[in-house]
């Protein structure tokens, strides 16, 4: 039995997990879609400002995605200003100034065919100083110009992150509490 | 002072109904005009609520002792007189507080006229209720 670890170390070596990098493009974006009694909003972070890195890793059966997507909360535009104002202070941005998406894994290895591919993962979410692991849908395809494009959906609650939706006039005019945050990483590959 | 705290109460009581009441149904029916109050300008956890709800009655309790003060300066059928004291109270208090509010603070002019509006009708019912009741 002393040779086992031995074997197990020797198939390590040999066969190593499959790995695959993405460096994330600035013109990757983040909208959060919501509504209140009166009206619907849609706010966008248009471009994403850093040249994070996203890895793919297989071992056995396991795809784990790993890195993390940091959002500046000062970069939300509602198209109103009065709203872009008032969704960064519930977001608490001043406290808070980044939203973050933690990648965790993914269901099954992206084939990266122009064909969107569908497949679930595990994220953390990190928003107003709370955080909470959530399940994402996925979009995977790669574009003619070898561009990874990853859609993510997910729809979560402000209660989700111990937020309070605003409410107006003494609450004659209220914020649901349900949000759909939606994401595009636009993507290319390194070794 | 025991009729103004009672005609204040009274039309504090009809003032509730009218201005909240009609702030739902404006609300409800005209939700357009209402989009621009999603701006951090305005209390949004709900930690005041019970003040502006308390609005009605301070409102009729001011009123109620400026028109004991200066009824007698109004002439005419009570309607006449109502609606007279309502006009004079939204030039001589509402226009100025409408004026600084609308320079100072970052509002659309649509907001400052619709709360004049809503501050001249109020007055305007007050008025009214209390020419009716303390003639």
């Amino acid at each position: 039995m002393w040779y086992k670890p031995i074997l197990w170390i020797s198939l390590l070596l040999l066969w190593p997990p499959e790995r695959t990098r993405w460096v994330i493009a600035e013109n990757s974006s983040l909208s959060v879609n919501g509504s209140t009694n009166i009206n619907k909003f849609s706010c966008e972070i248009p471009s994403y400002d850093q040249t994070d890195t996203l890895t793919v890793s297989r071992r056995n059966k396991e795809i784990a995605l790993t890195g993390n997507v940091g959002l500046k909360i000062i970069t939300f535009d509602c198209h109103n200003s009065m709203m872009t104002r008032d969704l960064r202070k519930t977001l608490k941005e001043s406290q808070f100034p980044r939203l973050y998406i933690r990648f965790l894994s993914l269901s099954e290895m992206p084939q990266l065919r122009p064909e969107p591919q569908q497949v679930t993962g595990w994220v953390n979410i990190e928003l107003a100083g709370a955080s909470k692991r959530l399940e994402i849908n996925y979009q995977v395809s790669m574009d003619d110009q070898k561009v990874i494009h990853l859609l993510g959906s997910r729809n979560i609650n402000f209660s989700d992150f111990n937020l309070v939706p605003p409410r107006k006039l003494g609450g004659m005019i209220k914020t649901n509490d349900q949000l759909t945050v939606a994401f595009h990483l636009r993507m290319s590959a390194v070794n | 002072m025991k009729k103004i705290l009672i005609s204040g109460f009274i039309t504090g009581c009809i003032l509730f109904v009218c201005s909240y009441g009609g702030l739902y149904l404006a609300v409800r029916f005209f939700p357009a005009l209402f989009t621009e109050y999603n701006n951090p300008l305005f209390n949004s956890n709900g930690n005041r609520d019970l003040l502006f709800y308390l609005h009605a009655f301070i409102f009729s309790f001011a009123l109620a002792w400026f028109w004991d003060r200066f009824k007698s300066l109004f002439k005419g059928p009570f309607l006449l007189k109502g609606i007279e004291f309502g006009l004079v109270y939204s030039i001589v208090a509402l226009l100025p507080v409408m004026w600084i509010s609308f320079s100072a603070l970052d509002v659309t002019i649509a907001m400052v006229l619709s709360w004049f509006g809503y501050g001249l009708m109020q007055a305007m019912v007050a008025g009214i209720i209390l020419a009716k009741i303390n003639p």
